[in-house]
């Protein structure tokens, strides 16, 4: 046991440090690709310093729930970051279930988002909360879908175990299974961080808004712990596709050439997911809130196909 | 022996080609453009003729090449031509207005292809798919998918030129099963097929005109009205 201290360690510095850097790199690729100049990528950094040093306001009718979400959205996420292979095939921690846990506490984050936007009292808190999960309750199953589909073809739902059959299986992508799930799953990534087609994550005041009308009370630390922890459950989710989708350059243990190698290779294959990102997001126009149920729909039938063609194909 | 001669390889791709042709009939059921509808369907015909040169490739049947060729020609570069000019010359509205929504029909074609599946695994003999002859025999399943999904936007669309649409990728069903399954029939039916195609879209194309005209809609339903 002592001997994934270390490594745990190693991983939840590299998420926590990583995260913002990602948020960053996103806006700043919108921005180049939109012709403009775009903050700094080290801008999330600041942000979070800045919100860190700053007074808080909290609403007189908030209840203890106001004051708990931002730690256990945080925590929630911190958590999920230690669960799935990141630089190396074996995730620190491995809890009931492998890869149900790591759902269900990102589940429990986004239900404690909700009732922190409700217990404000404010309108918009209460706007955001129901379209996150009205968005969320259709793109749960569309995850499941997309996660089983892997997980049946490694025979576990163990994520260590699914990422070592991953890197024993050269080509393994091209299968029609495996395309199937990656596009359900970038759905899902897309409308879980709230991005482009779904939620717009570059306003505060917009009717539309879903994630910033949740945290439109928040403000100073609270805020710096929720803006935090949404971008590491943006990292967690990305590093779930490009680790079980494209598991090149995963090292096999811990060693210290290892973890360097697989760094290097975790970044560029996070550096291009980042392109495609900006890249849908640029293209596209936000959807219509109600249009939203259809393109889930179309994540939800990607991730169906996916696992029945893992039996016929 | 080059990766490229290998039938596992061809397999993998023909699989592949073919999941991406049932992802394109599955796009088209949620896509609500017209416009977009006719490229998703030019789309779907070029993998079409991929997986028909792909099974001419391993099979050593010439034959087949034409058969790709001609799908690629007629049914990937001239019938979408066509019926772009004719949705620019009509003007119709591009919203499609399906009867159904469209979550519930993307669940419904979805459940389709459950549907296509069961029924091809009967169908399926695992055992032999490494030899090059029984190549691409598990594309029954997508194939018997196609043509239901055809079927159900024959079905839930209310405009006369979805419809047409809709028999085009009914169509598209029943080459990919003939090819999957028998490496494509006699070639003078194969001829016999494209054209009766090309002169379906034509007259389909003057009754959607004509339907327009006489009713300033392209509404299927209003033809119940008609009374002699």
């Amino acid at each position: 046991m002592r001997s994934l201290v270390v490594p745990a360690l190693i991983q939840f510095l590299l998420f926590l440090l990583i995260a913002p850097l990602v948020t960053g790199i996103l806006r700043t690729m919108k921005a180049r690709l939109q012709t403009r100049r775009g903050p700094a990528i080290w801008q999330p950094y600041r942000d979070l310093h800045k919100l860190l040093r700053k007074g808080m306001v909290i609403p007189d009718t908030a209840s203890w729930l106001f004051s708990a979400t931002p730690y256990v959205v945080f925590l929630t996420a911190a958590i999920v970051g230690l669960m799935i292979p990141m630089v190396v095939t074996v995730a620190p921690l491995s809890l009931f279930g492998g890869v149900l846990a790591v759902v269900y506490l990102l589940a429990l984050g986004r239900f404690f988002m909700a009732l922190g936007g409700l217990d404000a009292g404010t309108p918009f808190g209460g706007l955001g909360s129901s379209r996150e999960m009205t968005i969320s309750a259709i793109a749960e199953p569309a995850l499941m879908l997309a996660i089983f589909t892997v997980a049946v073809s490694a025979n576990s739902t163990n994520l260590t175990d699914m990422a070592k059959f991953a890197v024993s299986q050269n080509w393994r992508f091209l299968a029609p299974s495996q395309i199937l799930a990656f596009g359900a799953l970038f759905i899902v990534l897309i409308a879980e961080t709230g991005r482009i087609p779904v939620d717009n994550p570059a306003t505060h005041l917009e009717l539309t808004m879903i994630h910033e009308a949740m945290v439109l009370e928040y403000s100073g630390p609270y805020l710096a712990l929720i803006e935090w922890g949404a971008s590491l459950k943006q990292l967690v989710l990305m590093t779930l596709l490009v680790n079980t989708f494209f598991p090149f350059g995963l090292s096999r243990d811990w060693t210290a050439l290892g973890v360097t190698a697989g760094m290097g290779f975790y970044l560029i294959k996070l550096l291009l997911l980042c392109c495609f990102i900006a890249l849908v997001e640029t293209t596209n126009a936000k959807m219509r809130l109600f249009r939203v149920p259809e393109l889930l729909a179309v994540a939800f039938i990607l991730g169906a196909l996916a696992l029945i063609s893992t039996f016929v194909f | 022996m080059h990766f490229y001669q290998d039938p596992q390889f061809g397999n993998r791709m023909l699989t592949l080609m073919a999941a991406f042709v049932l992802v394109l009939q599955i796009a088209m059921v949620g896509q609500r453009w017209l416009i977009t509808n006719i490229r998703i369907f030019a789309a779907q015909s070029f993998l079409l003729a991929g997986i028909a040169n792909t099974i001419a490739y391993f099979n050593h049947a010439p034959h087949l090449y034409i058969a790709a060729f001609l799908t690629l020609a007629l049914k990937a570069l001239l019938l979408p031509i066509l019926l772009e000019r004719m949705v620019k010359k009509i003007d119709i509205g591009q919203e499609i207005a399906p009867l159904i929504n469209v979550p519930l029909s993307l669940l419904i074609s979805g459940g389709l292809t459950t549907v296509g599946y069961v029924v091809a695994q009967s169908f399926h003999r695992p055992a032999e798919t490494a030899s090059p002859a029984s190549l691409g025999h598990n594309t029954l399943a997508v194939a018997i998918s196609l043509f239901l999904i055809g079927f159900y936007m024959m079905i839930s669309r209310r405009k006369a030129f979805m419809q047409v649409l809709a028999l085009l990728c009914l169509e598209n069903g029943l080459f990919l099963a003939a090819i999957s399954l028998t490496y494509g029939m006699p070639l003078i039916v194969e001829l016999g097929i494209f054209f009766d195609l090309l002169v379906a879209v034509m007259v389909l194309g003057i009754l959607v005109y004509r339907i327009q005209e006489t009713f300033d809609s392209m509404d299927v339903s209003k033809l119940s009205r008609l009374r002699g």
